[in-house]
């Protein structure tokens, strides 16, 4: 599906180049075109609110790479991976506010990006821990457990034991320069902004990289028969979990990022309804796709906001409407959901590749 | 002794309403194989619909009736616009259009009702608690009770004396052969939606009497998983029993667990006795163990 159709005269004369990123060369400065408008454009031209937009979007997009790798690659479907982000966003917040860091890690400002990975190992562990079970139940019987997760560790767990610092189940204050990265801290819009797109990038690569490996062949083989895949020799146990830890370590690499964007950290950003909406947004970007991921949190995140323009002349007359606008934007992205799986099961990536595929050809695509 | 009867005769009637929600969860499964993620905010749309017509000046018995006429509505729209077409489609196709579903119908319900909580005024039920032997039992448990008993035996000679019964179990059974039998199959998908609409909407609507409405009644859709996995997904008895057994935990924890763990504990109980549960016996009590082929 996601094949490009080459121009004419342009041969793979080996398997290598077939799996090559950057196929031709006019694909390759389309690709570093985008990297200059998402590391300079965004942040030059947009208004201060739009670049807070492209960074919700981004956030999103972090979170449901991981949950494309578990449902898209490996056809593990859960429904719990709110709970990661908020493992590693804590893990973060607390190595950042309570850890004795020695003093010269903390004047060169390495004290954040270090507990990045750290939150990455940590979460990749929990979740690990939570995907113990598909070692014996599979489909609904595993979803239950992935539910689970989300419950014990966000409602349980961080809720009444790890938010109890400084009050019961209240918000951890972070000061605005605790994230810090070398010289800058994490303040305004376009810092939070450059980092979010530094490690979107990276996590895109590491992801696409790793689908390139024996690894990530496993792991499809498993999506498409995990019987047929243990007949060919592939531990399916030790490749589920291994989706597991870097799912898991992905999802802890985002919650650790929202630490550099909030000035609290509560529970309440990690409920359930996040976890959904995890998977419905690679529902809607398109399932077993990376840039599915992305285009799905972009159409998420902007359909909010147009709707919020779309709202507000309506106030005037009817002030109901922006009051209770939470729970309109949750019963319209419900219907989207439910649309865009009666109508367009394959997701925006799909329409995407038809239409790139058509303007291949365009305008003799005969 | 008299705190640990307590509890268990209050799990038990609370366990009764989840096995009623748990029992149209499992019937939509049986049917049409389709894992209901949006019970619980059926449970809502049913407990505001009936505490609107309460309100409105309707006695509550009557009440009840209208809520399942309506549900009965909601569920054949339903299953119509949404589910019709994702029959037999992927797992996750299926989950999610429920899901979707969910947010649909929370939205909807918050959007029009808002999210402070609503009591039944006047309540429905007498006040002065009900003296059996030692026992004190709060009238708004028993009567909910004796309603679910009630609804519960109706379903089943439903199911076991009517045409239309029997053409769901039959489809349950083998979908293919009841097709061959001129069995109406979109009539009994549709049949199995309305049902779940009137159990979830009659349990929502009891709950409310006993907690006050606001949102967190749709956290019964979230308890009657616990529930149906117990008893096995393909038991309609494993159900009943499943929310039974998950009541009486919830409120044995309650009593006997919240002062050595503070905070919700009641609330994950049944998840964390879901996950230990799983590990051991994963297709239930009575769930049939499916075997799997290339």
């Amino acid at each position: 599906m996601s094949r490009v159709w080459l121009p004419c005269g342009h041969y793979h004369q080996s398997y290598a180049k077939d799996q090559g990123w950057w196929q031709t060369p006019v694909i390759k400065l389309k690709m570093l075109l985008l990297l200059g408008i998402v590391l300079l454009g965004v942040p030059l031209l947009l208004p201060g609110y739009w670049i807070g937009v492209c960074t919700m979007i981004g956030y999103t997009a972090m979170g449901a790479l991981g949950v494309q790798l578990l449902i898209g690659y490996t056809e593990l479907i859960t429904l719990g991976h709110g709970a990661f982000i908020a493992v590693g966003a804590y893990t973060s917040t607390m190595l950042v506010l309570h850890f004795p860091w020695p003093q010269p890690l903390v004047d060169l400002g390495l004290a954040y990006p270090l507990t990045i990975v750290a939150a990455g190992l940590i979460s990749g562990i929990w979740c690990v821990i939570f995907g113990l079970p598909c070692a014996r139940v599979k489909g609904f019987y595993f979803i239950l457990t992935t539910i689970a997760a989300q419950f014990i560790t966000v409602d349980l767990i961080l809720t009444q034991y790890v938010s109890k610092i400084g009050g019961r189940a209240q918000s951890i204050k972070i000061p605005s320069d605790a994230a810090r990265i070398g010289p800058w801290a994490m303040t305004g819009d376009v810092k939070p902004y450059l980092l979010m797109a530094v490690l979107l990038i990276l996590m895109v690569m590491v992801t696409a990289n790793l689908l390139r490996t024996k690894r990530g062949r496993a792991w499809m083989a498993i999506r498409d028969n995990d019987i047929a895949a243990s007949t060919m020799g592939i531990s399916v146990f030790y490749h589920k979990l291994l989706a597991f830890f870097v799912a898991g370590a992905m999802a802890g690499v985002a919650g650790a990022f929202w630490v550099s964007n909030t000035s609290a950290m509560s529970p309440e950003h990690f409920p359930w309804y996040l976890s959904l909406k995890l998977v419905g947004v690679i529902l809607i970007g398109g399932i077993g796709s990376i840039h599915g991921a992305v285009f799905g949190a972009a159409f998420w995140v902007l359909v909010g906001e147009f709707l919020q323009m779309g709202v507000l002349p309506l106030a005037e007359y009817w002030p109901n409407v922006l009051m209770s606008f939470t729970f309109l934007k949750t019963a319209v992205f419900g219907l989207i959901i439910c649309a865009f799986l009666n109508f367009e099961p394959h997701g925006l990536a799909y329409r995407w590749w038809q239409i790139k595929n058509y303007f291949n050809l365009w305008p003799f695509s005969y | 002794m008299e705190l640990f009867l307590m509890t268990l005769v209050t799990g038990i009637m609370v366990g009764g309403i989840y096995a009623l929600v748990a029992l149209g969860w499992v019937v939509i499964y049986k049917c049409s194989g389709v894992l209901n993620l949006a019970m619980g905010e059926m449970t809502l749309l049913g407990a505001y619909i009936s505490w609107n017509l309460y309100q409105s000046g309707v006695p509550f018995i009557l009440c009840v009736l209208l809520t399942m006429i309506i549900g009965v509505i909601l569920g054949i729209v339903t299953e119509r616009i949404f589910l019709d077409r994702l029959i037999g489609q992927p797992l996750l196709s299926v989950i999610m259009v429920t899901v979707g579903l969910s947010f649909f119908y929370r939205g909807t319900a918050m959007f029009i009702w808002g999210p402070s909580t609503k009591t039944f005024h006047p309540p429905v039920f007498p006040q002065e608690s009900i003296h059996v032997g030692m026992l004190s039992i709060t009238p708004v448990f028993f009567w909910s009770f004796l309603v679910v008993i009630a609804l519960l035996i109706a379903l089943m000679a439903f199911f076991k004396y009517t045409r239309w019964g029997l053409s769901m179990q039959a489809t349950a059974d083998d979908e293919t052969a009841a097709l061959s039998l001129g069995v109406s199959v979109r009539f009994v998908y549709a049949a199995s939606w309305s049902i779940a609409f009137i159990t979830s909407g009659i349990g929502g609507a009891l709950l409310a009497n006993i907690n006050g409405l606001n949102i967190t009644i749709s956290h019964l859709g979230l308890v009657v998983l616990p529930a149906v996995i117990f008893g096995g997904l393909n038991s309609i008895p494993g159900a009943i029993v499943g929310g039974i057994v998950i009541g009486i935990l919830e409120n044995m924890t309650g009593t006997y667990v919240t002062q050595f763990v503070p905070g919700g504990i009641k609330t994950i109980a049944p998840f964390i006795f879901l996950v230990i549960f799983m590990m051991f016996r994963p297709y239930g009590l009575w769930g049939w163990e499916r075997i799997e082929r290339v």
